[in-house]
């Protein structure tokens, strides 16, 4: 029969594919697999004078050439059944390697903005510094003067080229689609109709950040819905509580909104079988909570204050679970340089290999946060004030412009990756344990994480107070 | 035992390793053996074959994932002796008629160009499969990659029949029309 080549060809096909037909499919809500992360930040440039919106312009939301166009990734392929797609595939990877070598230098960021942002009164706060980074970095495009210096300071960049290659870098270092992983990127510009902007400007933003201009009329519902679509489209829907909040009012004069999505299997995912409850000591009590277990050799910290272990993900980075000793707190921790540093910068610390006994809940955390407070107790105060600001690279002849508020709402779970029936598994090194240290860690308690990229870059920080 | 450590002792050319495959997957094997054999003697001979061939591929192989590993060559083993021994009889069965169902894939008058690698089709396949909402792609390799039968797929995933009839004959459909825009056919 003409079909038994194609019946021999469905044998070779992916080994995910086939595992996934194990596993019950799950509802919409449960679809994510281990760590399926979301961030959005939509930074909203208003103007001092509210104008009377007269109605006289259509829905229309367009780009025209102000459409960015986002990189290819070669989908990944397993090596036993398609050792030709796995070779493209990873000649498509290494290429991103000349992208390496920037994440370090967004170290001072998050050491400034994780101290302000994460210190708290107890509840969960998880946030993306490369999201806002690119944000701020975009934001820094359309100012001059020292609005531009302020930002140019806390990104800790000598110019702006030097910032927009160093965004561009992290950019193209992080982004990737090939299945595997996904690690997507996105920048939009929202653009009231009744302006003029430099197209030299919104040029350098398609063209270094990736960013796609769309012109509508402010204030309609139709401009707004179109918005919440791009979010929601970006982050997946997991974030769609918090943007049917965001509004796009009639004296908004544009809008810069920035997403990361993260998704990504364990290496070496947990069993269900180990998972059991065990009591979560938080800031507001004890909880039940059902905690993952594994027994590993992995990445190891022993700070002055605090411990950390890494967990690695496939095709990606590591997620790092910091644990402060006992009878210290996450706050007091954020006061700490090493830990600061530490968190700035996790996987080129000077990390040692362990085996380790790791228990940890599995979560779910997500927070929104108006980043316009603590943006200006770290310097960055003349973008919000419109006696002050300066957006002449943006628009002309409009002196009272200013940053109205910044939006930045961010969400991690992380679970066993339901891996039972599909067995992804690495080959430990057995043998090679029997001198190094071993180290139990138990997050029971009040921990801090940190999420990186395959280059080290920090694309999320969290802190988890209670369950 | 842990996938991990099945595979660390092939590869320290450990006999234990068949002894703990037997145990973990035996009956992974011999189920899709059975459901492509149809009868308990093939499949136990299908399903101890299996164990000589992972011996034989591990190493140099390293599988990510060891059931998938294992279940592909049980099933490439048990068509082959399926296409040997049940030649004459065919007509029965869900290998049959999984197998008459793919021709719906083929164009009238064409055939798969003989020139094209099994591993190109399976990649295409592949890229096809990740591109479906899950619930379809899951039924789809059910069907022909575990020969589920159409009933059983309803029942494990809490479909209806017709529905899964469906859904199978849209994703023919719709793989007929990317392998045909590919040059799969000549």
């Amino acid at each position: 029969m003409k079909s038994e080549k194609l019946q021999n060809a469905i044998g070779g096909i992916d080994p995910d594919l086939i595992a996934k037909s194990e596993q019950p499919l799950r509802k919409k809500r449960e679809h994510r697999i281990v760590s399926a992360i979301a961030a959005m930040l939509v930074l909203a440039i208003g103007i001092g004078i509210l104008f009377w919106n007269p109605g006289y312009f259509d829905d229309t939301v367009y780009a025209g050439d102000m459409l960015a166009v986002y990189p290819t990734t070669v989908p990944y392929a397993e090596y036993l059944t398609d050792p030709e797609g796995y070779d493209a595939w990873r000649k498509d990877q290494e290429k991103k390697w000349e992208y390496f070598g920037e994440a370090e230098n967004m170290e001072s960021f998050i050491k400034v903005t994780a101290a302000e942002l994460l210190s708290g009164e107890g509840e969960n706060i998880v946030y993306s510094p490369l999201n806002v980074y690119i944000a701020l970095a975009m934001l820094a495009e359309t100012t001059d003067g020292d609005t531009r210096k302020q930002l140019l300071n806390l990104l800790d960049a000598s110019d702006i080229e030097v910032l927009r290659k160093r965004a561009n870098t992290l950019w193209n270092a992080n982004y990737n689609d090939d299945g595997l992983t996904s690690s997507i990127l996105a920048s939009s510009l929202w653009m009231n109709e009744k302006y003029s902007f430099y197209k030299e400007t919104l040029e350098i933003l398609r063209d270094n950040y990736y960013a796609s201009s769309y012109q509508g009329n402010m204030g309609s519902k139709k401009f707004e819905d179109a918005l919440h679509a791009w979010l929601n489209e970006q982050t997946r829907g997991l974030l769609s509580d918090q943007i049917e909040e965001l509004a796009l009012s009639q004296d908004t004069i544009l809008a810069i909104a920035t997403t990361v999505y993260f998704q990504a299997n364990w290496h070496d995912p947990f069993s269900k079988k180990n998972t059991e409850k065990g009591v979560f000591h938080g800031t507001a009590g004890d909880t039940e909570t059902d905690f993952m277990h594994q027994a590993y050799v992995g990445s190891y910290y022993q700070g002055g204050n605090f411990s950390a272990v890494a967990k690695s993900m496939k095709g990606s980075g590591n997620m790092w679970f910091i644990l402060p000793e006992e009878g210290v707190s996450v706050n007091e921790l954020l006061e700490n340089q090493e830990a600061l540093s530490f968190l700035g910068k996790s996987d080129t610390f000077s990390n040692q290999e362990a085996g380790i006994d790791l228990s940890v809940p599995k979560f779910e955390v997500s927070s929104k946060l108006d980043l316009k407070e603590a943006l200006k107790n770290l310097g960055v105060t003349d973008c919000f004030d419109p006696s002050r600001s300066d957006f002449s690279p943006l628009i002309t002849g409009e002196d009272d412009i200013y940053v109205g508020k910044i939006d930045h709402g961010a969400l991690v779970s992380i679970d066993e990756n339901g891996v039972e029936a599909t067995a992804y598994t690495f080959l430990p090194m057995y043998g090679t344990s029997s001198n190094k240290i071993t180290v139990k860690f138990t997050a029971d308690r009040p921990f801090l994480f940190v999420i990186t990229g395959e280059d080290g870059t920090v694309m999320f920080i969290g802190v988890v107070n209670q369950m | 035992m842990d996938d991990e450590r099945i595979i660390a002792l092939y590869w320290a050319r450990n006999e234990d390793a068949i002894k703990e495959t037997r145990n973990k997957y035996g009956r992974y094997c011999y189920a899709i053996a059975y459901k492509i054999l149809g009868n308990d003697l093939d499949a136990e001979e299908c399903e101890s074959d299996t164990y000589f061939a992972a011996w034989n591929s591990i190493p140099p192989a390293k599988p990510t994932a060891l059931s998938v590993f294992l279940g592909a060559i049980t099933r490439r083993l048990s068509l082959d002796r399926w296409r040997r021994q049940y030649a004459e009889k065919r007509g029965h069965g869900e290998t049959a008629l999984s197998l008459c169902e793919l021709e719906e894939c083929i164009p009238a008058g064409k055939s798969i160009d003989e020139a094209m690698e099994e591993k190109e089709l399976s990649a295409a396949i592949s890229d096809f499969l990740r591109k479906l909402p899950q619930a379809q792609a899951s039924v789809f390799v059910r069907r022909y990659w575990y020969f589920d039968s159409v009933s059983d797929i309803a029942e494990r995933y809490g479909f209806g029949v017709s529905k899964v009839k469906m859904m199978l004959k849209r994703t023919r459909d719709q793989l007929l029309m990317k392998l045909e825009k590919e040059g799969f056919f000549i």
